[in-house]
């Protein structure tokens, strides 16, 4: 063991991790197989043993962070969620069928309704995931209204959507207070003092460099005459697209430019991605605070494109593997069934193909999680800097388990997480 | 802390207490039949029984251990490994050679994989017995908006038609004489059918050799059907099919069918990743094992109505070895299933031997044949 006898407090650095890459491959490869064999039912142990894994293995200030959630739990809480969006779709269903006005706006009350019961499924989950998690003898606990927290969540996204992402850095901010106001560990309240505006400076170069390919696109559909575009489309006929073209020699040279621009904003936004992940979880750390306890994070963004190439260096090489093994059994089938291609055959070629899918999937998947998802969580915990910490020694119990409705919502919804 | 190799019957130990989160150096003594915890002060902070003792999540190298039925979360933590092999062995919970989450883990498996059967079977049996049931207890007001609905969806699907011509035939000036043969063809057979509900059979504008009925009697015809078609017997033998399956309600019953698979598939296995293409094929093998059945019946139906009208059965079986023959690409509602064979030779032998009575006369059969001339 390190310097950290009983009673001595560390006040900087203090944060480890101690999980065994080559344990967590074997892990999540395992729950890959058995997810297939089971379409996956397995799913509720495998995200079991990850958190176990995940907390077991993260030691702040001497102690490791202790998960007692079982499988078993976010299976009932599977169950009673699909319980409850049973009548839910079904209203939708029957609500289609009516062809009233009612079934012109189903689709809007669904989106706005499944929209809102994802926020709170979210919500509950994250209570669902602290009660479940023990430190030094105490868990974490979450209070507050999930609803309160869906209709926030909703209204921010819309205004996110509305500002082109401007808002984006303020409802961060704005979410991650409400729900850090309302975590305990134990009687001890949580606080986040993070604010949007620095966030949106810190991002403000991104999101120009992102969007600004699209501007120079629209630029270029200014020049366009849209009266002459209009009337043609309005005339109709065979010859659309020639008249379009006669009445608007530029247009061919603006729709290409906008695709040329849109690809040039897609490459931007995957080659900046790990640099935005890093700024994001960088200023989240640091605006963490646990009653005298202050979070401070120096997580390097270098880093975090180490554990990208990493992903991608795996993902090639499981590529070539997965390649190599399709075009050996394209082979042997080609040659059995140069003879006759019945039905049978036919099934047997889908069926390859299917599991050839599911397999690709599983497995980026598994990369993505051993690789990117599991060093940021290193990453994320080995950066931070923690003071105050002689707080911990007086902390009180409070707080009991929740139920793992939120997180079977999650998960029928498709919104869970870790 | 070097010991002698003897049973080691005390060592050190960190105790939280679960009411506060101070963090105590505890002295951990193994009496015969519990473990004691007391302070270096002599504080005792508890006495744990063997067999309430439970092993807890906890890195390699510590063993973290909590009491059953304990009203609080205290944790007792052993970091000298010696010394916590001295505990596994005497509490029974304690197991840290991971062969009891192996077991666990196997238990699982099998049952996850037995869930996983018995879904199939659900699916296999259960769906097609349970919609079945419940489609002749739908009112004919619901299956009506069902048709709507599915009418909506499969129009939008199916008229990939450039502007002009209207997906339906039989609209144009042109065409009218060729409505009207079809008109009458319809109407013979609906007589000899006697349905619940009326019919409405239209010929659209898709080039494959098929037709198909939805949900609440609309009936579509496909030109590419008309166009191969050899004589009038030939298109009332395939309307006469269709008409079965509304009377069967074939329509309703696929679409209950869908939904159930969607419910048992989509939402009760959840989302993994690459779980939406097995829960598509699935779907897809097991829906056409569906259908196969409702077509024989269809064709039974199909040969029964014709005999019942005075047609010639035998048209429906001329029109499906044609097709049957040379499957046209793309969509195969009408003919998806391979043993068109089996299909042809039921039907020729149930069709009924008397002279049949022409459905149009030689003018009728050219307009029906031109009716998708005009645009």
């Amino acid at each position: 063991m390190t310097g950290l006898e009983a009673g001595g407090i560390a006040t900087g650095g203090a944060v480890r991790f101690l999980g065994q890459r080559r344990f967590y491959w074997r892990l999540l490869i395992r729950g890959a197989v058995l997810l297939m064999v089971t379409l996956g039912i397995y799913r509720f142990w495998l995200v079991s043993d990850i958190r176990r894994f995940l907390w077991a293995n993260t030691e702040i200030a001497g102690e490791t962070l202790e998960y007692t959630g079982t499988a078993l739990e976010l299976l009932l809480g599977f169950l009673v969620a699909i319980a409850i969006l049973i009548p839910i779709y079904a209203g939708f269903f029957l609500a289609a069928l009516d062809l009233g006005l009612l079934a012109k706006l189903s689709g809007v009350l669904a989106f706005a309704v499944l929209g809102l019961l994802g926020q709170y499924a979210i919500y509950r989950a994250r209570r669902y995931r602290l009660t479940r998690t023990v430190y030094r003898g105490l868990r974490l606990h979450q209070e507050g209204s999930a609803w309160g927290f869906a209709f926030r969540a909703m209204l921010w996204w819309i205004a996110t959507a509305l500002s082109f992402g401007l808002a984006y850095p303020f409802q961060l901010a704005s979410l991650e207070r409400y729900k850090m106001r309302n975590t305990f560990y134990g009687d001890l309240r949580g606080r986040f003092e993070a604010s949007g505006f620095a966030l949106l400076f810190r991002g403000l170069p991104m999101w120009a460099l992102l969007l600004a390919p699209f501007g120079l696109a629209i630029r270029g559909f200014l020049g366009v005459d849209w009266q002459a575009l209009a009337d043609a489309v309005a005339q109709g006929g065979d010859d659309v697209m020639s008249k379009i073209e006669g009445g608007n020699p530029g247009l061919g040279a603006a729709i290409v430019f906008a695709m040329l621009m849109t690809a040039t904003s897609i490459a931007l936004a995957a080659i900046l991605y790990p640099a935005f992940q890093a700024m994001i979880l960088r200023w989240w750390c640091s605006g963490l605070r646990f009653g005298d306890i202050v979070v401070h994070s120096t997580l390097r963004t270098r880093h975090v494109y180490g554990a990208y190439a990493r992903f991608v260096g795996y993902a090639i090489l499981f590529s070539i593997v997965m390649g190599i093994i399709g075009a050996f059994s394209l082979g042997v089938t080609d040659t059995a069934v140069s003879e006759k291609f019945d039905s049978a055959n036919q099934i047997a070629a889908t069926l390859g193909l299917l599991v050839g899918y599911v397999v690709a999937a599983l497995g980026f998947s598994t990369i993505y999680r051993a690789t990117v998802l599991l060093s940021l969580w290193q990453l994320g915990m080995e950066s931070l800097q923690l003071s105050g910490l002689s707080a911990l020694e007086t902390v009180k119990a409070r707080g009991r388990p929740s139920s793992a409705l939120g997180e079977g919502l999650a998960d029928a919804l498709n919104v869970g997480s870790y | 802390m070097s010991r002698a190799a003897e049973p080691m019957n005390s060592g050190a130990g960190i105790y939280f207490d679960g009411v506060t989160s101070a963090r105590r150096d505890v002295l951990v003594e193994l009496a015969p039949t519990n473990l004691q915890i007391s302070g270096r002060d002599g504080h005792s902070w508890g006495q744990w029984p063997y067999d309430e003792i439970e092993e807890l999540t906890a890195p390699d190298s510590i063993l973290r251990l909590g009491r059953r039925g304990s009203a609080t979360l205290e944790r007792l933590e052993i970091r000298d490994p010696a010394f916590a092999a001295e505990i596994d062995a005497r509490a029974a919970h304690v197991d840290r050679t991971g062969a009891g989450q192996r077991r666990e883990r196997m238990r699982v498996i099998a049952w996850t994989v037995v869930a996983t059967a018995s879904l199939l079977l659900v699916a296999w049996f259960g769906v097609p017995a349970i919609a079945g049931r419940l489609t002749p207890l739908l009112p004919a007001t619901v299956e009506l908006k069902l048709g709507n609905a599915v009418n909506m969806q499969i129009r939008s699907m199916l008229d990939s038609r450039n502007a002009g011509a209207a997906f339906e035939c039989g609209i144009a000036a042109a065409e009218l004489r060729g409505r009207a043969a079809l008109d009458k063809l319809v109407r013979r057979l609906e007589e000899a059918a006697a349905l619940p509900l009326p019919l409405r059979t239209n010929v659209v504008r898709r080039d494959e050799a098929n037709a198909l009925a939805l949900p609440g009697g609309q009936v579509y015809v496909f030109q590419g059907l008309i166009a191969k078609a050899d004589n009038a017997d030939e298109v009332a033998g395939v309307i006469a099919h269709e008409i079965g399956h509304v009377a069967h309600r074939d329509g309703t019953k696929a679409v209950l069918e869908g939904g159930g698979l969607s419910f048992l598939f989509g939402m009760l296995l959840g989302d993994f990743v690459g779980g939406g293409a097995v829960v598509f094929a699935a779907k897809s093998v097991l829906q056409s094992s569906y259908t196969r059945e409702a077509e024989t019946a269809a064709d039974a139906y199909a040969t029964d109505l014709m005999n019942k009208a005075g047609g010639d059965a035998r048209g429906l079986a001329a029109m499906l070895d044609k097709i049957g023959g040379a499957p046209e690409p793309g969509m195969k509602i009408l003919l998806d299933h391979p043993e068109t064979k089996a299909r042809v030779v039921a039907i020729r032998k149930a069709a009924a031997a008397v002279s049949p009575r022409p459905f149009l006369d030689a003018g009728e059969w050219a307009a029906l044949k031109s009716i998708c001339a005009g645009s």
